[in-house]
């Protein structure tokens, strides 16, 4: 009688130990499972932004709009259409502030048309001070304004501003726009940063300009606010300011 | 689709970590949020995916509460955006109550990880 109590007594320890163990091995297992999940998702979520920023530039945008060469000169903007427009827009952009690639998604259009009508031109200022990719886009929009075909190539740069433009990209970028293999010579300024010291300049012309800020917009020299702005009422202004 | 620039610019503009490790959290972290995210909308491990969320909150709020004793204009990039904002455009306060109330929220599942619709439920484990 005492015996078998004993007995029963051990066989319950036993069972329930067991089934601690096979608690604590599911609980294991699950959490496994989920850092396993974890790290999948995140991973894959790393490779497919690296996928996302090193592939090919997508066809660039078609513009029309005067593409004769510019010269480049240290600390002046670059500028884009016809020269003797009665309107300026002056643009600080970086090519990799996210801010001014939703701008030029949202204005971008409004501001090419002006451009092709001939009502205004742009300066541009091409900033860099988000990153390595900033540098070498700008530095590539100064080749491309200088070979030529700077108007179509800042349009395409914002296009595809997810990338984060090597210099095969950029070159890349410039065989879209143009139709064919752009000039040894562009290729040499992309990959030499032969305007480097153009882009040192225009961080320091903005700078004394007080520009804080990418997005910044003047219209005739005047500031325009960018928050409260429509593509309706930006049209609006430039018409204005070409009748004045 | 995140934008992969995007999310390394609202990171960089808390200037908190090396350059080095900019990109790889600016494109990790949402992957992150969202793998969270789908573990508790299924209710799986809710109590331990629970504890994770509120340790990222937690990491949050210091974050914004940072910028905000800094005295940096930025964007929180919560739920997108982020990036240096003007001056007069910070949010700090509300951005900091919603980290705060969804911080409530995960520390209520780490207390309370049974409900109806879990899938914890077919399992016999209390995590």
């Amino acid at each position: 009688m005492n015996t078998t109590k004993n007995l029963n007594a051990r066989e319950r320890a036993r069972l329930a130990a067991e089934q601690a163990a096979a608690r604590r091995r599911d609980q294991r297992i699950l959490i496994s499972v989920v850092v396993a999940f974890l790290v999948v998702v995140v991973a894959g979520g790393i490779t497919f932004q690296a996928w996302r920023t090193s592939r090919s530039p997508s066809a660039a945008p078609s513009a029309t709009a005067a593409a004769s060469p510019v010269m480049i000169t240290n600390g002046r903007p670059i500028p884009l259409g016809s020269a003797d427009a009665p309107v300026t827009i002056t643009l600080y952009e970086d090519f990799h502030c996210p801010h001014c690639a939703d701008f030029e998604e949202e204005f971008g259009p409004t501001i090419t048309q002006a451009q092709e009508s001939g009502e205004a031109r742009v300066e541009l200022y091409p900033m860099a001070f988000i990153d390595e990719g900033s540098i070498t886009a700008a530095n590539a929009m100064a080749c491309a304004a200088e070979a030529g075909f700077g108007q179509p190539y800042y349009l395409a740069l914002f296009a595809n501003h997810t990338l984060q433009w090597s210099d095969p990209q950029l070159i890349d970028l410039a065989t879209k726009v143009v139709g064919s293999p752009p000039s040894e010579a562009f290729q040499t300024c992309v990959k030499r940063r032969a305007h480097a010291d153009f882009v040192t300049s225009i961080n320091a012309a903005a700078d004394q300009n007080h520009v804080a800020q990418t997005p910044t917009m003047l219209i005739n020299g005047k500031d325009v606010a960018i928050e409260s702005l429509t593509p309706e009422s930006l049209k609006t202004m430039i018409t204005d300011a070409a009748q004045k | 689709m995140i934008d992969p620039q995007s999310s390394v610019a609202a990171v960089r503009a808390y200037r908190l970590l090396p350059s080095a490790l900019l990109t790889i959290v600016g494109w990790g972290l949402p992957f992150a949020e969202i793998a969270l995210g789908v573990l508790l909308l299924a209710g799986i491990a809710t109590r331990l995916v629970a504890v994770a969320s509120a340790v990222l909150l937690l990491v949050f709020i210091a974050g914004v509460a940072s910028a905000a004793a800094r005295g940096l204009s930025i964007d929180c990039g919560c739920f997108g955006g982020g990036g240096d904002v003007a001056p007069g455009q910070t949010a700090y306060a509300t951005e900091i109550v919603r980290d705060v109330g969804l911080l409530l929220l995960a520390v209520w599942l780490v207390w309370q990880p049974r409900s109806r619709l879990t899938l914890d439920r077919f399992s016999s484990e209390r995590m």
